[in-house]
């Protein structure tokens, strides 16, 4: 008998390939505007507030050199426009060199201009090209916010302090609530939830007081402990279902063959429940990271990296790119774990519901 | 160990386990918690009133802020909810190339609030991003993203925050996809179904407690949103709940009444969290899940 | 009710993975017809593409004569038992049993009434308003079949529907599904790795392994009539013993030898082997056809290994050469472990087998 296979094959490609534009349309959808506040954090500060934007961030800054009323007239070649824009008017390379270095990320020194200048003797005008400097903004950015580097710093004592207390404690609880059935488990599976119904501004007011008593108050620990608050309640859920996923036989293995609970713990569970361990502390720490607002309540003089950002972007202090730069800054640790944590989200989430 | 001495702590233990987080909750949150209560029935003088709401209820912006952080959380939360459950089904069909396109939808749910305030903030502007791909697409003019009408903008924010936010919940609902056993799915299709009605029939219905899940905790998010609308707006030209709290402790917190105000607004919010997820939970019939479990 | 023909039907997954090759089968019109097989045979697959869940690489499948292959599972009237129910959990049972006809668009009554007959009929009745999570294994097992009765399919397809069953409730199934089977006449398709299974249930038995079909044929078939090796081994408990032997001709007599066995053929045997002198040679003979006798008509004496008494019988066992043999023994004999015994094979009953192709000769 004859295949009839042809119809069939046609529809089934139709589904694949619409499948296929779809997820390419959401991929766009996701990647774009990504894209172009990255490409924003590489164009120097003249292109960043040319309009439109260049698509992509240059390598090399294109030059015209000629003689001018005041010494050299300097052209920069505008992608824009598609040709050669004069800036500057000056004798004075050292000013040549530093306009190069902040305006256009050109980092151009003065015995370099110099030796372009004395192709002038022979020549009226001159063109030249010089690599770009693509991490200027980043470098500015760290450089001329105030405070960039130590609140740098600052998050992550921050996110690794968050880290330890909300694992510890809340990894206690989780283990309780897998291996135990003990009076007041709904209720406190309930009120975990309950926890984050109370919007954390609510807390960082009144938290304020209580870290000054303890004089936590504008310190890395005093926000730690205000992050676990969040932290813990999600830890206990997640670490919940992440041991009632090991089997308890292999515990009663460990026991019956002379370990402590303790012993058979420390050897059996937890090298088991690591992964989804590893993605709780990757939760605890986003979560610590990005956060904003209880940061600008507790901190004063001593801010971490994300109100830093915070300032720069709604300030008049920030420029466009410094602020795109600021931002990536930022989100590059957030998307590096998340690479690394994808798949145990998915587990994590497996065994969980309200 | 004496054996009585054994039994008790063993019975003790799982209790032992809990209090580090019970004493820690008892610490960092019910006490802020009762401090704002409290703080937030007190006055200028120390004494217990009304006043302070009072004072946010006749705030000028009060309603607005109300009205606007209604408008969105019933738009986003709808949108990113059916966004969320169309990328989801979509990533467990398991086509070539589908946990780097799941990595990818990761991505904005990472991203710092303030990153993607960056992001927005410098595409919506008339010289931003947006109109320059516009530019470079052919279409000509600007438009002025950030002074339309409040309509307009509303639209904007959600259209932005669900940028943000699908990913979170379509991890959610993925992970609940994922442990729908393929047999039972099968079974509908061999007994009549097309894709649709196994879907609506069979899919969903069991995807109900990851869908109560996932829009529960959506829900009280969104209730609480003010970052991304300060970056790109300020404060004030669109207001919503945490945005004023926010304006009167950090914006104008020289005021006298700022910290009353602070606090009236905090409590607000949180009478209105806590009822908005108690309310769904009731409709959703969460309650009386839990009671079928325990009995 | 209705025929099922696969013809040439092959399933690969990828370019390397042969699930399903070159399987030719047509079942008759009410036909308790069983895929037999170890795990991985290709049993399950062939089920599935039958039943429209797997795509078909090569071949068609045709359900009294339409064809199939292309259609997905709603249009092709069959229905499916699955390994793990797949009763839908947030259904009532009747809602189970009724979701496939209130697709039909059928009126109320009539829906009723189904559902009734079939929960009567598998003996659920009173089950029929319950969750799914309210039911035994065994009961949700039943709501599986009366769903798919419900539907009065031309096919019924069962996925190993007692494997997750518990030893005594699997084998009172067996029997409710075959008069299940006998009262509706319907063409069923039947996969199990269990041999006893196949054996107690089927009209016919298709042999599998590895993707191929070893061998088709009523339970009397196989068992007796072993196409290889393969099938000789897979079929009975306990297992067919094989042995290896050489043939020799001596004085006119021929003979199968092995350092233990000196077996004289009768001239049918013998004229089956001619031509086999220099070649391998494997005999396969059942527990249940080696006797007990005396010293000199033994063609084989061992030191017996264990004794196992299963009441109505004994199951003797021997040592070989590392190789076990097991003998069917009457339950009085008085045997002890450590004695020798004197054993002969029932000529009739021995299948021989070449060695490098493992055929049946």
């Amino acid at each position: 008998m004859k295949k009839k296979n042809k119809p069939v094959n046609i529809a089934k490609a139709a589904k694949t390939t619409s499948l296929y534009i779809i997820v390419t349309g959401l991929v766009a959808i996701i990647l774009l505007p990504i894209y172009f506040v990255v490409s924003l954090s590489f164009l120097s500060t003249r292109e960043a507030y040319r309009y439109p934007l260049p698509l992509y961030p240059a390598l090399e800054t294109k030059f015209e050199l000629t003689h001018g009323k005041r010494g050299y007239l300097l052209s920069v070649y505008d992608r824009v426009e598609s040709e050669y824009r004069t800036i500057k008017d000056t004798s004075d390379l050292e000013d040549m060199s530093l306009f190069m270095k902040y305006q256009l990320g050109t980092p151009m020194t003065v015995a370099e201009i110099e030796r372009e200048v004395a192709r002038l003797e022979t020549q009226d005008v001159i063109r030249f090209s010089h690599r770009r400097n693509l991490l200027s903004n980043y470098q500015t950015f760290f450089k001329v916010t105030r405070n960039a580097v130590p609140a740098l710093t600052r998050s992550l004592q921050i996110c690794a302090l968050t880290i330890v207390i909300s694992l510890s404690i809340g990894g206690m609880a989780g283990y309780a609530f897998a291996r135990y059935i003990f009076k007041g488990r709904n209720a406190l599976k309930f009120s975990v939830l309950f926890v984050r119904m109370f919007p954390g501004v609510a807390i960082a007011m009144p938290m304020v007081i209580i870290l000054a008593d303890l004089g936590f108050y504008d310190k890395p620990m005093g926000l730690a402990l205000v992050y676990s608050v969040g932290s813990i309640a999600l830890t206990v859920w997640i670490t919940a279902s992440i041991f009632m996923g090991i089997p308890v036989s292999l515990e009663e293995a460990a026991l019956v063959f002379g370990a402590t609970k303790l012993q058979a713990f420390r050897r059996i569970t937890l090298p088991l429940a690591l992964p989804g361990l590893a993605a709780c502390a990757m939760y605890a720490f986003l979560g610590a990271w990005n956060e904003t607002i209880s940061a600008i309540i507790l901190t004063q003089f001593n801010p971490t990296f994300s109100v830093v950002v915070y300032q720069t972007l709604i300030g008049a202090t920030g420029q466009v790119n410094l602020a795109a730069a600021g931002g990536i800054a930022m989100a590059l640790p957030a998307i590096v774990f998340t690479f690394f944590i994808r798949r145990y989200i998915h587990q994590m989430w497996g065994g969980v519901t309200v | 160990m004496p054996r009585e001495w054994r039994r008790a702590w063993g019975r003790a233990t799982p209790y032992l386990l809990i209090l580090p987080v019970v004493l820690y909750y008892a610490a960092f949150w019910l006490r802020p918690v009762l401090d704002a209560v409290i703080g937030s029935f007190t006055g200028l003088d120390g004494t217990f009133t009304f006043e302070n709401f009072n004072m946010v209820f006749q705030d000028e912006h009060f309603v607005p802020a109300l009205k606007n952080t209604a408008i969105i959380v019933i738009f986003s939360v709808t949108l990113e909810f059916l966004m969320a459950l169309l990328l989801a089904l979509i990533i467990n069909r398991k086509f070539f190339g589908s946990g780097i396109f799941l990595f990818l939808a990761m991505i904005p749910m990472a991203l710092p609030a303030v990153a993607v305030g960056a992001m927005w903030s410098t595409g919506l502007t008339a010289h931003g991003w947006i109109n320059s791909l516009r530019h470079y697409l052919g279409f000509t003019g600007k438009v002025y993203w950030l002074a339309g009408s409040e309509l307009q903008l509303l639209a904007l924010i959600i259209i932005i925050d669900a940028w943000q936010v699908i990913p979170s919940v379509m991890i959610i609902l993925l992970a609940g996809l994922q442990n729908i056993p393929e047999e039972t799915k099968e079974a509908g299709y061999v007994f009549g179904g097309n894709y649709l009605t196994v879907l609506r029939k069979i899919t969903l219905p069991m995807l109900k407690p990851t869908i109560q899940t996932a829009v529960i905790l959506r829900l009280i998010s969104a209730i609480q949103i003010w970052l991304i609308m300060v970056i790109l707006l300020g404060f004030s030209r669109l207001p919503v709940m945490v945005e004023r709290v926010v304006f009167y402790h950090d914006e104008v917190s020289n005021l006298e009444i700022s910290r009353q105000m602070a606090l009236g607004y905090t409590i607000i919010v949180s009478v209105i969290v806590s009822m908005a997820a108690l309310a769904y939970l009731q409709v959703s019939g969460a309650f009386k899940r839990e009671a079928e479990e325990v009995v | 009710m209705a025929t099922l023909t696969l013809d040439n039907v092959t399933k690969q997954f990828g370019k390397k993975v042969t699930a399903v090759n070159h399987f030719n089968l047509k079942v008759h019109d009410g036909e308790f017809l069983v895929l037999l097989g170890p795990s991985g045979c290709g049993k399950t697959t062939a089920m599935r593409m039958v039943a429209g869940l797997e795509e078909v690489t090569d071949g068609r499948i045709y359900i009294d004569d339409a064809d199939v292959t292309d259609l997905p599972p709603r249009k092709r009237n069959v229905s499916m038992v699955f390994q793990n129910y797949a009763v839908w959990p947030h259904m009532t049972v009747y809602e189970n049993i009724s979701y496939a006809l209130k697709l039909k668009r059928m009126d109320k009554k009539t829906i009723d009434d189904i559902v009734h007959d079939v929960a009567a009929m598998t003996k659920i009745s009173e089950l029929v308003e319950r969750y799914p999570s309210q039911l035994s294994g065994g009961q949700q097992q039943r709501v599986a079949v009366a769903r798919a009765i419900a539907v009065s399919p031309k096919i019924f397809l069962m996925d190993e529907p007692l494997s997750n069953l518990d030893a005594k409730l699997r084998v009172s199934m067996r029997t409710e599904l075959k008069a299940i089977h006998t009262k509706t006449g319907a063409t069923t398709v039947f996969v199990t790795h269990d041999q006893s299974e196949a054996m107690s249930m089927a009209d016919r038995i298709v042999i599998m392994k590895d993707g191929e079909v070893e061998q088709i044929g009523g339970p009397d078939d196989v068992y007796h009539d072993s196409a290889n090796l393969f099938v000789a081994s897979f079929i009975g408990t306990p297992p067919t013993n094989f042995m290896d032997v050489a043939l020799t001709v001596a004085d006119g007599d021929t003979c199968l030898v092995n350092p233990h066995i000196n077996l004289e053929l009768n001239d049918e045997n013998a004229a089956l082997l001619k031509g086999y002198e220099r070649k391998a040679l494997i005999i396969g003979v059942r527990p249940e056809n080696i006797l007990f006798v005396g010293a000199e008509e033994a063609i084989l004496s061992a030191e017996c290994l264990v004794v196992e008494p299963q009441g109505s019988h004994q199951v003797v066992a021997i040592e070989l050469d590392d190789q076990l043999v097991k003998i069917v023994a009457p339950p009085r004999l008085k045997i002890r472990p450590g004695e020798n015994v004197h054993l002969a094979f029932e000529q009739e009953a021995i299948h021989f087998f070449d060695k490098e192709t493992g055929a049946r000769i």
